[in-house]
């Protein structure tokens, strides 16, 4: 919400900068930023007393000293007659009416009125309109005008099951549906109640006789209205935050106050249809418990004055709720508002310890296993459990799409879609692990949970010379994963995306299931966690070379390692001695090294990899003794 | 002869790498249980009664309107929102004093830059007796010290959620000198133990909640949430 400094800070005796009023709201609890002369606040959802700026200087006056507050309408009223029937007072037990009718609309608006539209650059709508937005602003509390020339003198409220097209005020047409709370006049919807009047009946530039809607809607009857047709309004967001049930009468008093500011009124009459009053909520005055929950001394003084600042009433050692706190239910909540006057910052610390029985965790078995196959060369992914339909998936009534509208019932998707994504990386040796709870609906529509393991694999067993040759299989599996051999099958890569043929291995695994050689983990070596700033990826293609040496002393294989292995480049990203044969006849060694360049900013030109590769190769030659047959 | 006297090359023995959402969430784990929490975990698909109603989340509060929670099976089931209906079912099967700390995925439905329909949590709770709010903050200096060292700055503000009470949000001063939020923690609501069937008279509990990808993100410096969930072997291997 959006608040202007001179606006908020006209409630306070003293004058607070922008400042001091941002830091008092934030200890309070309202996130803020200072925008100019505006307060950008942001309220959590149990604080609807506070969207006005009566609201918020009530909140602060345990800070700043309220000065006099706005002046309001303090006559007697004349009835209004008014048949209006309530078919549904538990969603809407209290509302309030009131008829004007004016000589004259006003050329121009008094300067606090005006300010209010030209401060947060609002459009003017018509005047009884206007006055209706400023006062949600001033005092927080919606109003809906109805022009008296164009309604019949029925009005109903109901709660009813729809299905009719509404055009609202601002030329929206919906189609109202399924339950919805509305005000109906001739048996046709004029209001969509809590969220948005009709155009219908609504006042124009040229009303001069207004009846005024002003009611406090039980916040579950309009929840989820505003979203359901698209339609937000400041009016949904206070109705579904709560407001005052008991300020009706009153807001109307300051709406006839501000019209009176401007114009001449003819006639004022008014009606109030109350179901049955609000218990007031009241809580015991006990200062000890609130020492108790915050775990400090309070000062009673300083507690009981806080609180009778904020609206609090405090008699025979009680304290009377005021009808704006719906957050307010227990002496927790009265602590969290003595926390937040002292300060959470100001509250000491005191000593916490728990006594130790037993430590256990129930995760040690799963952590064994990631740690094992880790240490096995196999990394670990971790995926979106939705997908597209299948039949014993878990159906989600609210996707964010129609492909990820069920939850998956294998890994096997997933985890193929993790290989081919790295295939096209250029990875060549690929072996990824997840584990993860798998979950579906049995015959009997329950929620079955399983834990599974689910392992790919494809391409080169390592990227090392002893094992770049070497393609990962079956037996590779079964040799160093300890799996069954019953548990590996072999993927067909026809209808997959993709132009690589290596052979591609999964296992799916129930945890239940776990072959006995996965199952006693605990001897694992597990490193410390080691939070080491990490590399940003790139987006773009890699490029591959490599270079064959040959040699006849084998001490020279350490010094091109050297060179080769920690050479700095901004383009190369990894590299390793891919070959090496050793012919101890002929004396001759040779070495191949896979160099692979790559950039985060572009994809590299044959240029930019040449000139690199020249680079390694006049360093490499300074060695002397070593031969790259072919290169020039 | 071995490989490493220079006769022959290095083997280029690629180690493996577990994800680093689940080396932090373990990390977040050991810290409590060495302060002495129990880990435990529970299951991902819920029912409105233990992700809501048990935790005094009303039908009216936002977070369980179909925007911002995934419903299953005709609103039979949801998919969890946080991790805390686990530290339900821990209160409701155990009896105090009890400290039990839990981890996994939760889902909101979210999907964008900076959030993503899948997520890690890890929460605690502790109830005894006279468990008050001045200890609360003493535990939530242990653990931000211990994850991001005894220099760290740390400020605290009124929050809300309907779970606990007081509530509170924790943020710590990053190195640019802005205020990053850390976890959410609180008083358990006495109306959450009557839930448990816990006498609120006589017991009372601390709540603490924190974002795994949040700390993994300012622990290794990642600056985008997404590149966790891409499988991405030149990310993944990063970590090992």
């Amino acid at each position: 919400m959006k608040v202007s400094y001179p606006h908020l800070v006209n409630f306070f005796k003293e004058k607070p900068s922008i400042e001091d009023v941002s830091e008092k709201l934030f200890q309070l609890g309202h996130e803020n930023e200072i925008i100019d002369n505006i307060l950008d606040i942001e309220f959590t959802p149990n604080r609807g007393d506070c969207l006005s700026l009566l609201g918020l200087a009530r909140d602060l006056s345990v800070f700043f000293a309220l000065d006099t507050l706005p002046a309001f309408y303090l006559e007697n009223f004349e009835a209004l007659d008014l048949n209006f029937q309530n078919h549904s007072p538990e969603d809407c037990p209290a509302i309030s009416f009131l008829s004007i009718n004016i000589d004259e609309i006003p050329s121009k608006y008094e300067d606090y009125l005006e300010s209010y539209f030209t401060t947060f650059q609002i459009n003017k709508n018509n005047f009884f309109t206007d006055i209706s937005n400023y006062l949600a602003y001033e005092m927080g509390q919606p109003t809906h005008c109805y022009d008296i020339n164009k309604l019949d003198s029925d009005i109903e409220f109901v709660s009813e099951n729809l299905n009719e097209n509404f055009e609202t005020v601002i030329d929206k047409k919906i189609a109202l549906s399924g339950n919805n709370c509305v005000f109906k006049s001739n048996n046709e919807v004029i209001n969509l109640a809590g969220v948005m009047g009709g155009k219908s009946t609504a006042c124009n530039k040229s009303t001069k006789k207004v009846l005024i809607e002003c009611a406090y809607f039980n916040p579950e009857s309009i929840i989820g209205k505003a979203l359901k047709y698209n339609l937000h309004s400041d009016a949904s967001y206070k109705f579904e935050r709560g407001v005052d049930p008991s300020y009706q009468e009153k807001i109307l008093r300051r709406f006839i106050q501000i019209v009176s500011d401007h114009t001449n009124i003819e006639s004022i009459k008014h009606s109030s249809f109350v179901s049955k009053e609000l218990p007031v909520k009241t809580l015991k005055f006990d200062v000890k418990e609130i020492e108790t929950i915050i775990g400090t001394n309070i000062d009673e003084e300083l507690y009981k004055n806080s609180i009778i600042k904020l609206g609090f009433n405090i008699s025979n050692n009680h304290i009377n709720v005021p009808s704006y706190r719906h957050d307010i239910a227990h002496q927790n909540d009265m602590a969290e508002e003595m926390a937040r006057i002292i300060g959470y910052d100001n509250i000491k610390s005191a000593e916490f310890k728990i006594n130790k029985t037993h430590v256990s965790t129930d995760s040690e078995p799963e952590n064994s296993l990631r740690n094992f196959l880790a240490s096995k060369g196999f990394n670990e992914v971790i995926n979106m459990p939705f997908t597209t339909n299948t039949d014993a998936s878990i159906k989600i009534d609210n996707p964010l799409d129609s492909n990820r509208a069920c939850l998956r019932t294998t890994l096997k998707d997933s985890l193929i879609e993790n290989l081919l994504y790295n295939e096209k990386r250029q990875n060549e040796s690929i072996k990824l692990f997840e584990i993860s709870d798998i979950y579906s609906i049995t015959k009997d529509s329950e929620i079955k949970n399983e834990k599974y393991l689910g392992i790919v694999v494809s391409g080169r067993v390592g990227n090392n010379y002893k094992e770049f040759s070497k393609k990962l299989d079956h037996q590779y599996l079964e040799e160093h994963c300890g799996l069954d051999k019953n548990s590996i099958f072999e993927i067909s890569r026809d209808g997959l995306d993709t132009k690589i043929k290596n052979k591609i291995y999964i296992a799916l695994i129930k945890f239940s299931n776990l072959p006995k050689s996965l199952e006693n983990l605990q001897n694992i070596k597990v490193n410390k966690i080691n939070f080491n700033t990490y590399k940003p990826i790139s987006d773009f293609p890699s490029s591959t070379r490599d270079l064959s040496f040959v040699l006849s002393d084998q001490n020279k294989i350490k010094e091109l390692e050297e060179i080769i292995l920690n050479f700095k480049s901004s383009f190369l990203k990894d590299s390793f001695v891919f070959d090496f044969y050793n012919n101890e006849k002929t004396n001759q060694i040779k070495i191949g090294f896979r160099l692979i360049f790559n950039s985060n900013s572009r994809t590299l030109t044959v240029d930019d990899v040449d000139n690199e590769i020249d680079d390694i190769v006049t360093m490499c030659m300074e060695i002397g003794g070593v031969d790259i047959p072919g290169y020039k | 002869m071995s490989d490493d006297t220079g006769i022959y090359p290095k083997l280029n023995l690629e180690p493996g790498s577990v994800h680093p959402i689940n080396q932090t969430k373990k990390y977040l784990l050991d810290i409590l249980s060495s302060i002495g929490f129990n880990t435990i975990n529970g299951p991902e698909i819920e029912t409105e009664q233990y992700n809501f109603d048990m935790l005094n989340i009303k039908k009216t509060h936002p977070a369980r309107q179909m925007h911002d929670t995934f419903y299953a099976q005709d609103k039979e089931y949801v998919l969890r929102t946080h991790t805390s209906p686990v530290q339900i079912r821990a209160m409701l099967n155990n009896k105090p004093p009890m400290s039990f700390a839990s981890g996994g995925k939760v889902y909101r439905k979210d999907d964008d830059a900076t959030h993503l329909p899948m997520f890690h949590q890890v929460e605690g709770i502790h109830v005894d007796e006279s468990v008050n709010f001045a200890q609360l903050k003493s535990l939530i200096f242990q653990i931000i010290y211990e994850i991001f060292g005894n220099e760290v700055e740390i400020r605290f503000r009124p929050s809300y959620f309907p779970f606990t009470e007081p509530s509170a949000e924790v943020d710590i001063l990053s190195k640019d000198g802005k205020w990053l939020e850390i976890l959410g923690c609180g008083i358990i609501n006495p109306v959450v133990l009557k839930n448990c069937n816990i006498d609120s008279e006589k017991f009372s509990g601390l709540a603490f909640g924190l974002g795994v990808e949040r700390i993994a993100m300012l622990k290794y410096e990642v600056d985008d949430i997404r590149d966790f969930y891409k499988s991405n072997l030149d990310f993944l291997k990063q970590f090992n």
